[in-house]
């Protein structure tokens, strides 16, 4: 019996010993499981965030990409740029711009096409793009009056961007699946287009690309149309510098044939000076023979006429030596006979020999010469006819009781000389042509007094003849003055 | 100096000039008539069919010709997205082999990885063997089964460099090149020996984002299912919008920059698998297996990381030069990370030339898949197909 009851609250005390272990097993089953839910749950949450983590990483690989690209493009526009800037060669251009294009920009096909005179389309760089295919691309663009519709008005078309239909067209014509194409534009409208396209769906266009070929696309027309104009200014200087070179040979012919004519003509001078001046002698001598009685007492009428030829015979006989001085100077025939002399000394001596004509008119001589003209090399006889000439001529034009000033100065090297006068003043157009030979300006007093027209001609040969300069300042009313300076030679 | 190095690049447009423009910038860098071994690596732009010849006729002596196409070309100096590079080599104690296998299927990947061991070894004859580089087609779906195929020829353990080739995101112009022969499908490969050291590490930077998942259904490369449902599920939850606005035959195109982390709980390491297609049924196609089973992430990366990924890896390969001066250096990088770097991807490969000293020779590629021994705690590391990485070859 006890041995029962023993076995009684064993079993019992077993059995419940078994339901309270049953019971913790089940209550931690439980919290185990509840334990995994809530492991799985923060599984499920990391999971979620890892997917949101996904989708913003792969954003901003879109991004970056785009990025890249962006800057990948702008370093090669920024090289293509520099390097088509620095040349004006249409051809060049094309070279320099197939590498930096096509390794920069990294698209699989590019394109340029330049339209010729005739308005057709010829490739000039291709990459991605086979030789036989290109025929056939600028046929069937040619055909694409729409396309070339939108590109004619500077538009750039997209695959990103273009209506479906035209889409499919252009990719139709490229094939690719993705492209940009933008017209090359200069001021007379488009002359070429850029195209630039991928094949693959991983390689779609952007609004960045579109925007980057565009750019490029204007800079390729700029430099092409710099390049155009340039071969067209080089060429236009080309065509301006062989008519100077065959103009400026026309001008030595001519010059040549001058020089021939002006030399026969000194020596045709110098031949008939020659020749005219034995008869003149002996017309000279016989005049005063006769006027001097040797051959018999001659009426006082035929007296008064031989003094007239021998008066006539002089003027002739200065009239030839003139010619006789230029058309040697000229030549470079005539020896000058270079020796010290004074200047001062030289208008002093002159102003003695045409005194008594400036008497005559009381004209008035103001002299400013300064004492200290060092002695120059001179021919003292050729300077004296400079102003015999010179104040010659200004006592012939200035009025009674006038003035003629003669001032004559030096610096370092050189003596300057002016001889002024208070006459009527010569027009600019008459300065112009004063030294020519036998030129007369036309007044009245030239009416009236006889001359030349050799004495400034002659005067103007003779300072050159010592390497100086002549010019004229003239106011008409009011008078002239003749500027000359020769070099101090000492 | 026992190994002379010359590495010559171009980005000329015309393409024969280019090539001619590289090999002759290679050859005169290297100083040397004779040329061992010439690698090329080439972005697209660059036909092979026009290049190779002419950078073959460059060559006065027989030369062992090796490459393949590349998303970008890294040089020394600068990374480049268009042009053409060959390195060309010549030493009298470094031997070397070259081997390749063609028409790949993906019926015979294994085995097509036996041959082109098979061909590598009995070209580089009787040396001894220190390291191997091989290039595989980038298309080629399953590119684990041909180091499988590869390593039951060399073994296990034995150091694999391996770059799948890639093109500019096309998925569809990769080439490899073999001597003259210009093929796709195919794999070549390279073992150097001899008197050259070779200083090997990979890296990758990307970390786990979100909850574990478990594939439950899958067969080689190709996940069917994950948590029991489609596997491309997965995918479209995390992109969302996007991803409905690329349909589910693009998706590829983003997933390159997420790709799926299988946790290796040992050496808490993930090794990435990157999704090359999702096929319309919701299957994921990796270009390595994924077995039944697997703990995998959505994996994430920055630019940090993955400088931080680069910088580690070269600190590792000079480390296991112990202490000789790299002569050369081969990058094999994912073309992922150029996509994540963008413009910065040069300041990595300045990182890289910072630890290896200035006048280093750098020449590398970027890759659709890299083969590098995997990093872990063990002494000899088993070389495996892995994504989104950065391999490092320092040679001395």
């Amino acid at each position: 019996m006890s041995s029962n009851l023993i076995l009684n609250i064993i079993i019992f005390t077993s059995l419940a010993g078994l339901s309270a272990f049953a019971v913790f097993q089940t209550k931690s089953l439980n919290k185990s499981e509840e334990d995994l839910k809530k492991l799985k749950k923060s599984f499920d949450r990391l999971d979620e965030q890892a997917k949101l983590i996904v989708k913003t990483d792969l954003e901003l690989n879109k991004a970056q990409e785009e990025l890249d690209k962006r800057l990948n493009g702008l370093d090669a526009l920024q090289q293509t740029s520099r390097s088509m800037s620095t040349t004006l060669d249409e051809n060049e251009i094309f070279n320099r711009l197939d590498k930096s294009l096509v390794i920069g920009l990294g698209f699989e096909k590019n394109i340029i096409l330049i339209q010729d005179k005739n308005k057709k389309f010829i490739s000039r760089i291709k990459l991605g793009i086979e030789d036989e295919n290109i025929a056939s691309i600028i046929s069937e663009l040619e055909k694409s009056a729409e396309v070339l519709k939108f590109l004619n008005e500077g538009d750039t078309l997209s695959s990103a961007t273009s209506p479906q239909d035209m889409k499919l067209s252009i990719g139709k014509i490229f094939n690719v699946e993705h492209f940009i194409i933008s017209p090359i534009m200069t001021k007379n409208g488009m002359i070429g287009i850029m195209f630039v396209g991928n094949g693959t769906i991983s390689s779609a266009v952007t609004e960045g690309d579109k925007e980057m070929v565009s750019i490029l696309a204007s800079q390729i027309g700029q430099s092409l149309e710099n390049a155009r104009l340039f071969e067209e200014a080089f060429r236009a200087s080309q065509i301006l510098d062989t008519k100077v070179k065959e103009r400026t040979k026309q001008l030595a012919s001519i010059l040549e044939e001058v020089k021939y004519i002006s030399k026969a003509k000194s020596e045709f001078i110098s031949a008939v000076s020659h020749e005219l001046r034995t008869p003149l002698t002996s017309i000279k001598g016989y005049a005063s023979i006769l006027i001097a009685g040797k051959l018999g007492e001659v009426p006082e009428q035929v007296k008064q006429r031989l003094e007239k030829i021998n008066i006539h015979s002089d003027n002739l006989v200065q009239l030839i030596n003139n010619l006789l001085d230029i058309s040697r100077i000229e030549s470079g025939r005539v020896e000058m006979s270079i020796e010290k002399c004074s200047l001062p000394d030289i208008i002093e001596n002159v102003r003695d020999l045409l005194n008594p004509q400036m008497r005559e008119k009381d004209i008035n001589w103001k002299a400013e010469i300064n004492e200290n003209i060092p002695e120059m090399l001179l021919d003292k006889h050729q300077v004296e006819r400079i102003f015999i000439n010179l104040i010659g001529n200004a006592t012939k034009f200035t009025p009674q009781n006038g003035i003629i000033g003669v001032k004559a100065d030096y610096d370092n090297d050189t003596a300057t000389v002016e001889v002024s006068d208070t006459g009527i003043g010569i027009s600019k157009d008459d300065i112009s042509r004063l030294f020519d030979e036998f030129y007369r300006v036309e007044n009245t007093i030239n009416q009236n007094v006889k001359g030349t027209g050799l004495g400034l001609p002659l005067a103007k040969k003779i300072i050159e003849a010592h390497d100086g300069k002549i010019w004229i300042t003239s106011e008409i009313g009011k008078g002239t003055t003749f500027h000359f300076t020769i070099p101090i030679k000492q | 100096m026992s190994i002379n190095i010359g590495i010559g690049f171009s980005q000329d447009i015309n393409i024969e000039l280019a090539a001619a423009k590289a090999v002759s910038e290679s050859i005169t860098k290297l100083g040397k008539q004779r040329v061992d071994l010439c690698l090329v690596f080439s972005t697209i732009h660059y036909p092979p069919q026009k290049t190779i010849p002419i950078i073959k006729q460059a060559f006065k002596s027989k030369t062992n010709i090796l490459g393949c196409s590349s998303a970008g070309i890294i040089l020394s100096d600068s990374i480049e997205t268009r042009g053409i590079a060959v390195l060309t080599m010549c030493s009298d104690q470094v031997k070397c082999g070259i081997g390749s296998t063609f028409n790949i299927t993906s019926e015979n990947v294994r085995e097509a990885g036996i041959a082109l061991a098979k061909s590598t070894l009995e070209n580089f004859g009787q040396h001894g063997r220190q390291v191997s580089l091989f290039f595989i087609d980038g298309q080629i779906g399953n590119s684990s089964l041909l180091l499988k195929g590869l390593q039951e020829v060399m073994g296990n353990i034995f150091p694999i460099i391996g770059a799948c080739s890639s093109d500019n995101f096309q998925f569809k112009n990769t080439f490899q090149i073999y001597d003259e022969k210009v093929t796709q499908h195919s794999a070549t490969g390279l073992i150097l020996g001899g008197q050259v050291s070779a200083g090997i590490a990979g890296r990758h930077g990307w970390r786990p984002l979100g909850k574990p998942r478990i594939v439950t259904e899958s067969n080689g490369n190709i996940i069917k299912k994950i948590d029991n449902k489609k596997a491309s599920l997965l995918y479209e939850e995390y992109f969302g919008k996007e991803a409905k606005n690329l349909g589910i035959e693009h998706l590829s195109k983003i997933t390159i920059l997420y790709p799926l982390g299988i946790f290796i709980g040992r050496n808490n390491e993930y090794l990435l698998r990157n999704p090359i297609n999702i096929l319309h049924d919701g299957s994921i196609i990796c270009q390595g297996d994924v077995p039944v089973g697997s703990e995998v992430h959505v994996m994430i990366g920055n630019k940090d990381s993955c400088k931080k990924a680069a910088i580690e890896a070269a600190k590792e390969a000079k480390k296991n030069l112990l202490g000789k001066e790299a002569k050369l250096v081969i990058i094999i990088e994912s073309m992922a990370r150029l996509k994540l770097l963008g413009r910065m991807a040069s300041s990595e490969i300045q990182g890289i030339r910072k630890i290896f000293g200035e006048k280093v020779n750098i020449i590398g590629m970027y890759s659709n898949g890299e083969i590098f021994p995997f990093q872990t705690d063990e002494k000899f590391k088993k070389p495996l197909l892995q994504n989104e990485s950065i391999a490092i070859v320092a040679i001395s």
